[in-house]
């Protein structure tokens, strides 16, 4: 395992105050805030600065991290010593973060070692919360997915190491972006007789190249030619699970939208798939087409310009 | 190893109580209901707060407020805004996507 330079994270000194340390914080959190940051890898950045801060903005751990890390640089191989944490107790609530922070943090600040001495005591267990991505089919069919949470775990030793946990996962159809599943009791265990903690899942869309999704509405591109939007044409659409038959109707212009109620995410109530129309021109490219253009423009009276 | 399938609940369907929302969001119930009353979270509350409900977008909100407020020592009407502006974005981020147009 790797030293962290949590100092080196937060571009903080060693002396720093506890203020300064909040000051270096907030300005991180602010450039690295993930719904703004234009900054790269701004997520993971993130990550590593609520660790430090979680270990440095609190005195105990800050004072444990402190006498051990004296002798370490950043990325150096760490083991930390037996019994390197007595006479320091942790509050261990800072371990809300649990499968974002990393092994390092697991094994010097991990559960399993926070406090121990006290009486026993039951507590519910906590809650973890991650997102998972799924395609906009799993959502008009449901799906099965495995999905592999990064979980902190005690040995018999009692150390921490995060282990990876894998869920089979059953996504019920009609979810939308955005929305939260609950798995009941697959968070952290309890303490105790304390319940086990729930995992919550929050549903995000992967891209899809031809469907844009808009809460339960789902939105598609339909290609049609000249003729078929000006005299009306029955045309295949297909859609995110099957395809349709769709009419356009008779002096249809580019950008139109078809409204296939009901054909949007199957939610209750179900969405609606709209199809926007796009006039796609044929090339004046062969002899053919070039003469069928030009009798257009001889024999219709058209000024697409008029009234401007 | 790969546990059984397991069956996942959409919270818009349960719903949370006051008391499920603040374990999840390891805040106090206190601070949930200052939160309902300051008007940044819950739209429509009626008086008793064991009769509210929320929906998975309240839990992503609580978070997010409670998150800005530990973060920056915001007040709940400040961390309320910025979480206003963040769904702003959201919402004109989605519009682009269904536009088809970038986002830069």
């Amino acid at each position: 395992m790797e030293f962290k330079d949590y100092y080196q994270t937060l571009g903080a000194a060693r002396e720093a105050t506890a203020d300064e340390i909040k000051k270096a914080f907030r300005r991180l959190a602010r450039k690295y805030h993930p719904d703004v940051s234009k900054e790269p890898n701004a997520e993971a950045r993130m990550k590593e600065v609520n660790e430090a801060y979680a270990v440095l903005s609190d005195p105990e751990k800050r004072a444990a991290y402190d006498q051990l890390g004296r002798d370490y640089q950043a990325g150096q191989e760490f083991r930390p010593p037996p019994n390197w944490d007595a006479g320091f107790e942790f509050s261990g609530r800072d371990f809300g973060g649990g499968a974002d922070f990393s092994d390092f943090f697991a094994e010097l600040f991990g559960r399993g070692r926070a406090g121990g001495q006290g009486g026993r005591f039951d507590a519910r267990g906590e809650d973890h919360h991650a997102r998972i991505l799924i395609r906009l089919e799993d959502a008009y069919r449901g799906a099965s997915r495995v999905i592999t949470l990064r979980v902190p775990m005690i040995d018999e030793q009692g150390h921490v190491a995060m282990k990876d946990h894998n869920l089979n996962v059953r996504i019920p159809k009609g979810v939308r972006e955005g929305q939260v599943l609950r798995l009941a009791g697959q968070g952290s265990p309890g303490i105790g007789e304390g319940k086990a903690g729930d995992l919550f899942l929050e549903i995000h869309f992967e891209p899809h190249p031809r469907f844009r999704v808009e809460g339960s509405d789902v939105y598609s591109t339909l290609r049609v030619a000249p003729w078929e939007a000006a005299l009306g044409a029955k045309v295949k659409a297909s859609l995110p699970v099957g395809a349709v038959e769709v009419s356009v109707p008779e002096g249809s212009q580019n950008g139109r939208k078809l409204r296939l109620k009901g054909r949007g995410i199957p939610s209750a109530p179900p969405g609606d798939l709209y199809l926007v129309l796009e006039i796609v021109l044929p090339s004046a490219t062969s002899a053919k087409a070039r003469e069928l253009y030009e009798a257009m423009a001889r024999e219709l009276a058209f000024d697409p310009r008029r009234g401007e | 190893m790969t546990t059984d399938e397991l069956k996942a609940m959409l919270i818009d369907e349960t719903l949370f109580r006051l008391d499920e929302l603040a374990a999840t969001c390891t805040v106090t119930r206190e601070w949930v209901i200052e939160h309902v009353r300051a008007g940044v979270l819950l739209e429509r509350a009626g008086a008793d707060p064991l009769g509210w409900t929320f929906t998975s977008h309240d839990m992503l909100r609580a978070k997010q407020l409670y998150s800005l407020e530990l973060q920056f020592d915001a007040n709940p009407e400040l961390a309320g805004l910025v979480v206003d502006l963040t769904e702003e974005l959201e919402r004109l981020r989605a519009r682009l996507k269904r536009e088809g147009l970038a986002l830069d």
